[in-house]
């Protein structure tokens, strides 16, 4: 349940994260981010990857959506106090996260040759919350 | 009799289960990405293209002269085209330059990949009113964001023009070693109007600013000089739109400087256009 608990404030701190780059990307105010040859959030968050499918719409839009979900998520797998199915629904769901920040990271690596640093904290936050809900050999199987 | 043996076989299918920590699934998914973080960096490494050789003097006039001689018609088909118009109005007193012309001033680098891209369409947009030469090929920083994208650099060239001064301050080499320092006056400029510190920053009369590049440099990469100089013939590509669009913005402020002169660049119907917009 500790574990849990981690989830859940992981995923209200990558909520956090991900208000802030959209309020940044709106406001079209500076981002508080280093610039080195290596990190640079302005190049990354102002490249055509950081919109969703040639949308004005923010990858970071898509990334509230998907924590304020792992947060309920979270929130359920506590409430029902121990494995229920909650936490498959939480093992899929940070599953597609995971899936959606291995490209992410591709994208900064191969395509921009450079990392942004709060994106790099919000991705943290999603492997967080996708090895919480990994299934631990030896535990209970999920309760209906 | 019955349950002993099944007993005894659920314990043996258990056992290995109990015995696993429970950090060796985590720690397998890490291990994993780990290894493709890797892979991404290799495939970056492997990708990433080579900087291109410097066109020789000659090779590089033949560029310098298509780009001056793009066909006002195809220029006024493209108008703003795919740029992104960064220009903001600015009030104070009219910029001037050595010999009292209006003035463009331009400050960059030669590794920022963004001054990379803004140098094509600032000397198209030039061009129009005046004469490049000594301008040399380079590309921006191999290790920065777009690497190695093809370009010129304006440091040791000159500029000749009836119509406007152009002032150009190349800070750095494309190393990041210091190459030209502003006067006092630039710095003046670049430190009221740019104040993020972005590059490349160009004032254009003191009537307009603009800061960053008006495309992003991806549509560059991978090409040579007379391959981008060849693709702005066709105003249909990719570099056409982005590169001829922001030369008509830039033409478009510097024509309001100017008191739109020579009119047969000023009065173009797209640049009459832009003009307004700019305000």
């Amino acid at each position: 349940m500790r574990l849990q608990l981690l989830a859940l404030l992981a995923a209200v701190a990558g909520l956090a994260v991900s208000i802030y780059l959209t309020a940044v990307h709106y406001a079209g105010v500076p981002l508080a981010c280093p610039t080195t040859s290596t990190v640079n959030c302005e190049a990354v968050l102002s490249s055509s990857y950081a919109v969703i499918a040639g949308s004005p719409v923010p990858t970071s839009a898509a990334g509230i959506a998907w924590f304020a979900l792992s947060a309920c998520i979270a929130a359920a797998v506590l409430l029902a106090r121990g494995a229920t199915k909650w936490t498959r629904v939480q093992l899929a769901w940070s599953a597609i996260g995971l899936v959606t920040i291995l490209y992410l990271v591709f994208i900064e690596i191969v395509r921009l040759g450079v990392i942004c640093a709060w994106c790099s904290v919000a991705h943290s936050l999603v492997l967080l919350i996708f090895l919480i809900a990994l299934p631990r050999p030896g535990a209970p199987p999920a309760r209906e | 009799m019955s349950r002993r043996p099944n007993a005894k076989r659920a314990a043996q299918l258990r056992k290995p289960v109990s015995n696993t920590p429970s950090w060796i699934v985590p720690a397998a998914v890490v291990g994993g990405i780990a290894v493709l973080v890797v892979a991404f960096l290799v495939i970056r490494w492997y990708t990433t293209p080579l900087p291109p050789k410097p066109l020789a003097v000659d090779a590089t006039q033949q560029v310098v002269a298509q780009l001056a001689g793009i066909p006002a018609t195809e220029l006024d088909s493209v108008g703003a085209g795919s740029a992104n118009n960064r220009f903001k109005k600015i009030s104070a007193s009219p910029l001037t330059g050595p010999t009292g012309k209006p003035a463009v001033l331009y400050y960059g680098a030669e590794f920022c990949p963004y001054c990379a891209a803004q140098r094509w369409p600032l000397i198209v947009a030039l061009s129009r009113f005046g004469v490049f030469s000594g301008l040399q090929t380079t590309s921006s920083s191999s290790t920065d964001i777009y690497p190695n994208t093809p370009t010129f650099t304006f440091h040791g060239s000159t500029y000749t023009s009836q119509y406007i001064d152009f002032e150009s301050v190349e800070a750095s080499d494309r190393n990041q070693n210091p190459l030209e320092s502003p006067t006092a006056a630039q710095q003046a400029l670049i430190s009221q109007y740019d104040t993020g510190g972005s590059i490349p920053f160009i004032d254009v009369g003191n009537r307009f600013e603009s800061e960053g590049a008006m495309y992003l440099p991806d549509i560059l990469a991978g090409m040579s000089w007379q391959a981008i100089a060849t693709a702005l013939s066709d105003p249909s590509t990719p570099q056409a739109k982005a590169i001829l669009g922001a030369a008509n913005l830039i033409t478009a402020a510097v024509c309001d400087t100017t008191g739109n002169m020579p009119a047969a660049v000023c009065s173009a119907t797209s640049i009459q256009a832009i003009q307004k917009q700019l305000g």
